[in-house]
């Protein structure tokens, strides 16, 4: 049970880092007040991280939390885990807490995987007690047994996860807080990850508190779903219902901008951009966009072109983490000055779940860049599965739907 | 109202100094156990003499010592053989300086784990004095052998009543470096050019304590000064009573308590107020 009331949380920028003692002495020798650091100025010199957050979770209740990147959801975990202070509001609640901010901490890299297994789990929490008597069956969940007396630093990155969580899997708290470690270890071990979740929330009736980006699994695991945005709680409800609204929100998605006059709109002397559209063909009646769905992407710009020089117009589309997915290209053309058009098909079946970004690049000459158009429409595609019991994040940037045939040839080989 | 009470804990936006949680230690006493057992496993797996280095570490100190200040400076041991006395002398500064600088990193050394979860923080300078005691008993081992050696060739007296002091001299001592490291903690992690400064204050410090000269010969006009470090006391207290020399100032030793006990409140509140604001910085 826990009783959120009001919570804020104020971070000032740039002032945060540590900062050098030689300064502050001279400030406070001399009398004068310190300048905030790293040239900001001292009105936008801070977010609000969260603003006036009030929920109630009922004991045995499982509590997702969604929201954009800088929502609020890490830090609204943060604060109900103690790592950091609100600074408005209270937080009560009834329980032992034990949070998972993170698999593997306070892990020693020079220990062996049975003294990390006693270390992770103290620090989790666990008494000596629980870990011995649940010390088998973290060691099975791991599968690392027969390098349990091997220092951490010898094991693979896989290893060290699987022991990782074994250890968090097992924790006995009244309160678990969970962030995003669904995002590890390979697809075997997720699912591994997931039913025993499932099982922690449901036959033990622990409390949960769960931040992913995992929209199906949070679909399945929570009772309830909270959104958050720019730090505020903007909704709250059954999990379809909350993903369902959450997509919607042109927050996430930015599938269109369009300048009707030249001298605002983006751009310089040689390209102004008019209208870069993004148009889903939904599969369904939902507009939502899923692996299923296909894009087109629209481009209209203003052209005026120096000389005779050719103009190329190239796409490159984003993972939200960085990674390009693919970088395509016009044809070289000579069009005159005016309104030029561009179009490009994503298809369905290509994209996998996901956020992703799209920037437009205009090279003239092959090599001089006229404009980048940098992450000018942004989306997420949700996922769609028919007929799977397997809800983990499904691996790789692309899904293509490429056919997998399986067949016997011979009926008499043996294993 | 009745429900009002029904919360086990609470969080609010305050900064307490004295809202110390201490008494959530003892429910974290695996965890105190497992901390200690990692600083020794982990310190000593990764050095080539391994444990030993415990032991060489003060037996090479000492005989530089003997030779550098016995031999070549010629400063006065007080009457005592060379060997005890440095020995004693380094003994007891480095109990206190480990315990100092094995604190004053807390925030910056333990980022990741305070930034990704919550137990008691003090636990980890505490974890970190522990270790150290234990330290401290092997070389005090080591001590006791060389005592026994002067001892039986007459040239030490015998152990006394007075050594039943003995601990709570080196408790004293290693509280206090327990006290100046919380409050240097807080410090680093806000300030990161204070690095540089704090390693040669702390060697200063060494020379302005009596580790290889007896208090004896400080000129008349340093007496106070050099006795208000709490350590002169310390230091020389642990000696007098190993060496039969006789009461030490009763009033500077307990000023030396005093003082010990004032730093260890403000290092402990100290601690406690920025422990989670520093998470935010750090």
């Amino acid at each position: 049970m826990i009783k959120v009331e009001g919570i804020s949380k104020y971070y000032r920028l740039g002032t945060q880092g540590a900062g050098r003692f030689r300064e502050d002495f001279g400030h406070w020798w001399r009398g004068t007040p310190g300048p905030s650091r790293d040239g900001v100025s001292g009105k936008e010199a801070h977010i609000w991280a969260l603003r006036d957050v009030s929920f109630t979770i009922g004991e045995g209740e499982v509590a997702g939390f969604i929201g954009k990147n800088g929502a609020g959801k890490s830090t609204l975990l943060k604060i109900i885990s103690r790592i950091t202070r609100p600074t408005e509001g209270r937080i009560r609640g009834r329980g032992r807490i034990a949070s998972l901010l993170e698999v593997g901490t306070g892990f020693h890299s020079e220990l062996t995987g049975r003294e990390n297994i006693f270390l992770n789990g103290h620090i989790l929490g666990m008494t000596r007690r629980e870990i011995q008597s649940q010390f088998d069956e973290i060691v099975d969940f791991s599968g690392v047994g027969a390098f349990l007396d091997t220092p951490v630093k010898r094991y693979s990155s896989g290893m060290y996860v699987r022991l990782a969580f074994a250890v968090a899997a097992h924790l006995m708290p009244e309160i678990l807080i969970v962030d995003e470690v669904l995002a590890v270890g390979d697809a075997e071990f997720q699912q591994k990850c997931l039913r025993k979740m499932k099982e922690i929330s449901g036959k033990k009736g622990r409390t949960v508190l769960f931040v992913s980006h995992n929209l199906q699994a949070l679909g399945n695991l929570c009772q309830r779903v909270f959104i958050l945005e720019k730090g505020r709680l903007a909704d709250s409800g059954p999990p379809t219902a909350m993903i369902a609204r959450y997509l919607r929100e042109d927050c996430i998605q930015c599938l269109r901008q369009a300048y009707d006059d030249p001298v605002v709109a983006p751009g310089n002397a040689h390209i102004r951009i008019k209208r870069v559209e993004l148009i889903p063909s939904y599969p369904g009646e939902e507009e939502l966009i899923d692996v299923r769905t296909a894009l087109r992407l629209e481009l209209e710009f203003w052209y005026e072109p120096t000389g005779s020089e050719d103009i190329i117009v190239g796409i490159h589309l984003f993972t939200l983490g960085g990674d390009c997915i693919f970088d395509v290209a016009s044809p070289r053309s000579y069009p005159g000055k005016g309104l030029i058009r561009a179009s490009c098909e994503i298809p369905a079946h290509f994209l996998n779940d996901g956020s992703y970004y799209i920037s437009i690049v205009f090279v003239s000459n092959t090599t001089k860049r006229l404009f980048y158009f940098e992450s000018c429409l942004s989306f997420e595609v949700a996922d769609h599965r028919e007929n799977t019991a397997w809800y983990g994040k499904w691996m790789g940037h692309v899904r293509p739907d490429f056919k997998v045939q399986l067949e016997t040839y011979n009926p008499f080989a043996h294993v | 109202m009745q429900r009002e009470k029904e919360w086990d804990w609470e969080i609010d936006p305050k900064y307490h100094w004295f809202k110390w949680e201490l008494g959530a230690i003892p429910r974290y006493k695996d965890l105190l156990y497992r901390l200690v057992r990692r600083d020794l496993l982990a310190n000593y797996q990764q050095s080539v003499l391994g444990p030993l280095w415990i032991l060489v570490q003060p037996v090479l100190t000492t005989l530089l010592y003997w030779i550098i200040f016995g031999r070549i400076v010629k400063v006065s041991t007080n009457g005592v053989p060379p060997l005890p006395f440095y020995l004693s002398g380094i003994i007891c500064w480095n109990f206190f300086a480990d315990c100092l600088s094995g604190t004053m990193y807390t925030f910056i050394t333990n980022s990741a784990i305070f930034s990704k979860v919550w137990f008691p923080r003090l636990l980890v300078p505490l974890s970190g004095i522990l270790a150290h005691s234990l330290r401290l008993a092997i070389q005090l081992g080591l001590f006791i052998l060389l005592y026994g050696y002067y001892y039986l060739h007459n040239r030490l007296p015998g152990p006394g009543i007075g050594w039943l002091m003995l601990p709570i001299v080196l408790l004293l001592t290693g509280l206090f470096g327990l006290g100046v490291g919380l409050i240097l903690s807080v410090a680093t992690a806000k300030y990161r050019d204070l690095d540089y400064s704090l390693q040669f204050i702390l060697r200063l410090w060494m020379f302005a304590s009596p580790v290889f000269y007896p208090a004896a010969i400080i000129p008349a006009g340093f007496v106070l000064w050099f006795w208000l470090n709490p350590l002169t006391p310390l230091i020389e207290a642990f000696r007098a009573l190993c060496f039969g020399w006789g009461a030490i100032p009763a009033g500077y030793l307990w000023m030396a308590a005093g003082t010990v006990l004032a730093v260890l409140i403000v290092g402990v509140a100290l601690f406690k107020r920025h422990e989670t604001s520093l998470t935010d910085i750090v």
